[in-house]
């Protein structure tokens, strides 16, 4: 016996060979797109449902326990952000360029062949009593004559002839899917080189922004809220939040700016937008009745210490119109007869709340008070360097261009052969589409109509 | 004013009027056939969609304020939308059998968005941009195409399971009859390929031209919600200084842009074409009114704009 040296190629290699096949079949596969779609989905329904970004005693407030601490695990507090959203995306990503390149691409330009006409769902015959040379050239004037590319192939002997109508649109799915990609990288273009964030200014102060290293000074800050009379009753409806800054970039000279909601300014390459208002108050700090101390500008949620004591003052909000009757905040949001809301915070728990006018003296215990002597409007500005706007933007439009070219372009083949009969000529049709049947019959059956009439008229 | 009524409120009550009157006529026609009705509901959706345009624009007089930033406005907008769409596919594609559901769905949400009507309010500063004249318009008119999808799914999906049912029938009569032959029983209950519902069934276009018909209303719908989106990202871009912050509505939005890109790319196999596919659409309008009332209305985020 003969031994025979078999080449076998390490089983390394099929491995991997296997494993590329089916990332290949499985990635290529528009089913498990569309999976992937459900999934995103449902990620993103949840996103909507469960509140993100709120503290986790929000969810055990608003959901059962054992909800609650499945959201939190879960991270669907905070779906967006989370690595297994992120994931699905990139799977999406990774399903789309494989698609793209095994399916939408080899499918862009289907080779010449020859079909079986009969096995088509539309194809039909049309019998002609004419040389068949003459009814060759005819059908070919015809399909060219209304915006067909007609190529003829032989094929063992027979003369096949192709008419493609918008094949170009072919390219739509493959526009769109580039659009998603740009739309990607843009959005990278952000996550690795963007900035944003969002910045409180007391009138008459003046801040750096990090990173873009610009400062904005606050001259003013004026809001408008008109009282609207509705069927309902009267509602508040604000109709302007206006700050006048004079901000300066890298070249160090300042300039003013107004700033509105709408109409953000650009320093250097940053958008700065107005995001919100409110109020800081400033708390005089009294010990038996003499002031002891001027405390910063608080904000909402700042608390103020006593000294020697374990008690401080939270100062919960700014109340702009109390009303004198009730004593509760009005609902109208103008400043009238302003208030201070606090509460009293000793060793970490809520002794009580309380609701003060504006330079009124409120006894904290041990001899200490707390008047709340002023108010300060800031403005919050909003700022961000995006360097990726553009490319989304353009990746944008892009899907938009590929998804009108898909739904409104039908790319459609006519296979047509002309084969003698008898004195004349049988021509037998069949037409294919990149969207099924259905959505061509018509045409077709109306194309085929006209063809017949104009052959057996000789034309 | 006449009597004392605005003419923009005057419109409405003729929309509506119009709306409900020519649901009946179409729901007639879907029925009976009879072209008269058929005539009267295609004149009524016109007259009434035409209404509902110049109500529009006389609130727009009357307020010099865009009239589609509250729900009311844009529920209007909505459903003289739908039914413009509409009237446009029933002269193109001769659909005037489904004329009845989208007329009352525009009646039901035009009736409801009356219900959301403050009266005239200047808009909050967010709203005050050039983008409000853009965005809305192209949003509400993409729900309003998918509107017309879904009841065209609707029809489909009724169709599709009538005839499998009666498919099944006829099959069960044909196996059971030789051993029946005489009992009776067994095919009475059957009903035969010659009674009303039949007829009513072959005057439907059929399961393929139905299916045909929701992809071309999706594919009105997708493309202007693709460009909703994309507007309402440069709108927001200016307005709050991100053009994604993933905000409620916007997630909602993408979610029902998830939902009908998965319908378009399972519309490319021959095996999800039709039954599935329109179930799909059916979904998909349901997540496009959870975008649109539900995120407004129930859940609080940068788009709760309601009176």
């Amino acid at each position: 016996m003969v031994g025979r040296t078999v080449a076998r190629e390490p089983p390394m290699t099929d491995a991997v060979r296997n494993l590329y096949a089916d990332f290949i079949r499985t990635f290529g596969n528009i089913l498990f797109a569309v999976s992937l779609f459900v999934v995103w989905g449902i990620l993103t329904l949840i996103g909507v449902i469960v509140d993100q970004g709120k503290a986790p005693s929000a969810y055990y407030a608003a959901y059962a326990a054992p909800v609650a601490r499945a959201i939190l695990r879960l991270d669907f507090n905070n779906v967006y952000h989370s690595w297994w959203y992120v994931g699905i995306i990139a799977l999406i990503l990774t399903s789309l360029a494989v698609c793209t390149f095994k399916r939408v691409i080899p499918a862009r330009l289907p080779a010449l062949r020859p079909v079986k006409i009969d096995a088509i769902p539309l194809h039909a015959t049309i019998d002609v009593a004419a040389p068949i040379e003459r009814v060759r050239e005819s059908v070919e004037r015809f399909f060219a004559q209304r915006g067909f590319l007609v190529r003829n192939r032989e094929f063992g002997g027979v003369e096949w002839s192709f008419a493609d109508k918008q094949n170009w649109a072919r390219r739509g799915v493959l526009v769109a899917h580039l659009g998603f990609v740009i739309i990607a990288a843009g959005t990278t273009l952000y996550w690795a080189f963007g900035f944003s964030g969002v910045t409180a200014i007391l009138t008459g102060q003046t801040v750096t922004i990090p990173r873009s290293g610009a400062t904005i000074h606050l001259d003013r800050f004026r809001y408008r809220i008109d009282p609207i009379a509705t069927k309902t009753g009267i509602v508040y409806q604000p109709i302007d939040y206006v700050s006048h800054v004079t901000a300066s970039g890298k070249d160090g000279i300042a300039h003013p700016y107004v700033i509105r909601v709408n109409h953000p300014i650009n320093i250097d390459g940053t958008n700065y937008y107005q995001s919100s208002y409110g109020f800081a108050v400033r708390f005089t700090l009294l010990h038996n009745g003499r002031v002891a101390s001027l405390s910063q500008p608080l904000y909402a949620g700042d608390t103020l210490k006593i000294p020697g004591t374990s008690r401080s003052i939270e100062f919960l909000r700014f109340v702009p119109t109390m009303d004198p009757q009730t004593k509760m905040p009005s609902p109208d949001p103008r400043i009238g007869n302003p208030a201070v809301a606090l509460s009293l915070v000793q060793n970490g728990t809520n002794e009580g709340a309380a609701l003060v006018l504006m330079h009124r003296t409120v006894d904290v215990g041990d001899g200490w008070s707390v008047r709340p002597e002023r108010y300060l409007m800031f403005t919050g500005i909003q700022y961000r360097y995006d360097p990726g706007v553009g490319l989304v933007g353009i990746g944008a439009f892009i899907l938009l261009v590929g998804l009108i070219i898909s739904f409104y372009f039908l790319p459609a083949r006519f296979y047509v052969r002309v084969d003698p009969h008898g004195e004349g000529a049988t021509v037998g049709l069949a037409a294919t589409t990149v969207k099924g049947y259905d959505i061509f019959a018509e045409e077709f059956g109306s194309l085929v109509e006209r063809l017949r009439t104009s052959l057996q008229s000789g034309g | 004013m006449i009597h004392g009524m605005p003419i923009d409120e005057i419109l409405l009550v003729i929309a509506i009027a119009s709306y409900i009157i020519g649901a009946l006529a179409l729901f007639g026609f879907f029925l009976s056939r009879v072209p008269f009705l058929r005539n009267l509901g295609a004149t009524l959706a016109i007259l009434g969609a035409v209404a509902q345009f110049a109500q529009l624009v006389a609130r727009y007089e009357i307020s010099h304020i865009w009239p589609l930033l509250n729900l009311y406005g844009s529920l209007s907008l909505f459903s003289a939308m739908s039914v413009a769409i509409f009237v446009i596919f029933a002269f193109r594609y001769r659909l005037w059998f489904a004329g009845g559901f989208v007329l009352a769905l525009a009646a039901m949400f035009l009736t409801y968005g009356v219900t959301w009507n403050e009266g005239i309010m200047p808009p909050v500063p967010s709203l005050q941009s050039y983008w409000a004249k853009v965005h809305v318009p192209i949003v509400v008119t993409s729900y309003a195409a998918f509107l017309v999808s879904f009841v065209l799914s609707a029809l489909y999906l009724v169709r599709f399971y009538v005839e499998r049912r009666r498919g099944a029938a006829m099959m069960l009569s044909a196996s059971v009859e030789p051993a029946a032959a005489g009992a009776g029983a067994a095919t009475a209950t059957i009903a035969g390929p010659n009674d009303g519902v039949s007829g009513w069934l072959a005057s439907l276009p059929s399961l393929p031209q139905l299916d045909v018909l929701v992809y071309r209303s999706v594919a009105v719908g997708l493309p202007l919600l693709t460009l909703g989106i994309i507007t309402g990202a440069m709108w927001a871009k200016e307005a709050w200084g991100a053009y994604w912050q993933w905000d409620p509505k916007e997630t909602a939005a993408l979610f029902s842009w998830i939902i009908y890109a998965a319908y378009m790319h399972l519309h490319t196999r021959n095996h999800w074409r039709g039954m599935r596919t329109s179930w799909v659409s059916v979904i998909g309008f349901i997540s496009i009114i959870f975008c649109y009332l539900g995120v407004n209305i129930w859940i609080s985020g940068l788009h709760s704009y309601k009176v």
